[in-house]
């Protein structure tokens, strides 16, 4: 058994190690502990991949959360490619949900990212349901995101109109040019936030407090997807920027200095008058 | 996959500016008690990692911060490495697998381009002192390359570790000045690391190959050509990073939708039957 310090120390490395290989990296971790393949793989993100839905010719987007084994289920419709005799498939409330949830993002995914691709996968709780929703975007091969939201929605913890949501959102993004001047430039990563929030659930269309559920879902992922597009937008042309420029500066050192120099000598005789 | 030692090299190499010991942590805690020498036998991979990188170290007794490369590498017969540093005129002995430097001996090498090196020396102080501002650690030198004393190597390194705020980086350049052909190639690589919540990664670099010095070709001549390419390239990232942010970025996802307002989630099933989505709808 691997143990939570392993566990730990993985998760340290591949928050330390290029972006670009987590795959790679994840790869060597799990070859020296094997146990911690299962831990790993449901916990730490990678770039979505998507397949072709054999019944509606729609593509869906691939993640732990929709596999049974070496089969994947199309949200659009409801079955697993390649096909399984004694697949786990979501309650009837929560596949209903499901689809609307779908539909609802794939609106959502068309104006926000006018193209791309997206999913949402539901499954049953104990005390409610969760799910996942998916949206990626590629861009030739030098630019790409993926966002992965996770979601819990507690249907027993809340008072009486609320339920109790939580959040996790990870967006992978990667950026890159190969060019005459610039050389090789790879701007990548990802970062993940949480969020918890007790929500009224309205009665929302045909399905009562499940359509609802899909409205809060839908605000809480829009919200989350906004705050994070903001932030990396910060990191990666902010903060990166400002390091190289930390690193080192443009402008002459000494040059910037004799001007600052040169500015106090003439406030301070100025002042002497 | 390869042997434990392969995978843990792998790592070492993969370690960002200035987290190298972090990453030494994480393999020890991965690996457990399976092999307490494991460590000791990365050492061939810490010391291409220092060289590599070009890690900067403090001698003994002094504030001052000395360069490790390929190039200013002495033949050591013992299993420790040996390497020197023109402008204090030492040698040193330095431990890879504790990045430590030791031993430090009064030493000049043996070269034919000694007054070449000597005036580029002086030159880089000032370049030096002019472009990189106080960091965690820098440093630079110039050495005749150690096999064929046929070419000048200028080297230029520093570290920016901020552990606090989650941040690293480092500037290298390497250069070689080909003295009968009066030209500089080499390369320029600049790596930033942010991993507060997450792990955000710039990693750059780009070769030059025999750019023509010109001038008198002395020390000052080639640093000048130095800090131009040095100059150009830095521009020249900074443009691809604000070009990414206006281009790329933006066509990725919108920071709102063509309507300027938040989804209606309550009415979101008559959206695809109304004009709300001209963007959609155009392409």
């Amino acid at each position: 058994m691997a143990s939570e310090a392993q566990f730990d120390a993985a998760l340290d490395l591949l928050r330390r190690l290029s972006p670009l290989e987590v795959s790679d990296n994840l790869n060597a971790i799990t070859t020296l502990v094997p146990d911690l393949t299962e831990d790993l793989l449901s916990s730490v993100d990678q770039p979505l991949t998507s397949a072709r839905c054999k019944k509606t010719g729609r593509d869906y987007l691939l993640c732990d959360y929709n596999r049974d084994g070496d089969s994947y289920r199309s949200p659009w419709s409801n079955e697993f490619d390649p096909p399984l005799d004694d697949a786990t498939y979501p309650s009837d409330r929560v596949r209903k949900m499901e689809v609307e949830a779908n539909t609802a993002f794939d609106v959502y995914r068309q104006m926000y990212y006018e193209g791309g691709t997206g999913s949402v996968y539901l499954w049953d709780l104990d005390d409610g349901f969760a799910g996942v929703v998916l949206l990626k975007k590629s861009m030739a091969k030098d630019a790409g995101w993926d966002s992965i939201h996770v979601f819990e929605v507690d249907e027993r913890r809340g008072s009486g109109r609320t339920c109790h949501y939580k959040l996790t959102s990870t967006v992978i993004l990667h950026l890159g040019r190969e060019g005459e001047s610039v050389g090789s430039l790879k701007l990548a990563g990802s970062m993940t936030r949480q969020v918890e929030a007790d929500l009224v659930v309205e009665n929302v269309g045909g399905q009562g407090k499940d359509g609802g559920h899909v409205c809060n879902i839908g605000r809480l992922v829009e919200d989350m997807e906004g705050k994070m597009r903001n932030m990396l937008q910060e990191v990666y042309f902010g903060k990166a920027k400002d390091v190289v420029g930390d690193l080192r500066s443009v402008a002459a050192l000494t040059g910037v200095n004799q001007e600052r120099q040169a500015q106090r000598d003439v406030i301070s005789s100025m002042g002497g008058k | 996959m390869g042997s434990t030692v392969d995978i843990a090299s792998a790592f070492v190499q993969g370690a960002p500016p200035g987290e190298l010991q972090e990453v030494v942590k994480d393999i020890r805690g991965l690996t457990a008690d399976d092999d307490p020498a494991l460590i000791a036998k990365l050492k061939p991979a810490f010391e291409r990692y220092n060289e590599e990188q070009l890690t900067s170290v403090k001698l003994p007794g002094s504030n001052d911060y000395v360069l490790i490369s390929k190039y200013n590498k002495l033949p050591s017969s013992s299993s420790s490495s040996r390497y020197y540093d023109t402008q204090s005129s030492t040698s040193f002995e330095f431990d890879h697998t504790t990045s430590k430097a030791s031993a430090t001996q009064s030493y000049t090498h043996e070269t034919q381009h000694t007054a070449l090196i000597q005036s580029i020396l002086k030159s880089l102080a000032g370049h030096f002192a002019d472009h990189y501002p106080p960091t965690t650690a820098a440093a630079y030198t110039v050495c005749a390359t150690p096999d064929d004393d046929k070419h000048i190597a200028v080297l230029v390194s520093t570290t920016k570790a901020s552990p606090k705020n989650f941040l690293s980086g480092r500037w290298r350049s390497v250069f070689l000045y080909d003295p009968s052909a009066g030209t500089l190639s080499g390369e320029t690589k600049i790596d930033v690391h942010y991993y507060e919540d997450g792990n955000v990664a710039l990693t750059t670099g780009k070769k030059f190959d025999a750019v023509s010095v010109g001038g008198a070709a002395d020390g000052a001549a080639i640093v000048r050509k130095i800090a131009v390419i040095e100059n150009q390239y830095q521009e020249e990232v900074n443009r691809t990073i604000v070009g990414m942010n206006e281009t790329s970025f933006r066509h990725l996802r919108r920071q709102l939708p063509v309507t300027r307002q938040k989804v209606e989630w309550e009415k979101v099933k008559g959206y695809s039957l109304g004009s709300d989505l001209k963007g959609e709808a155009k392409r």
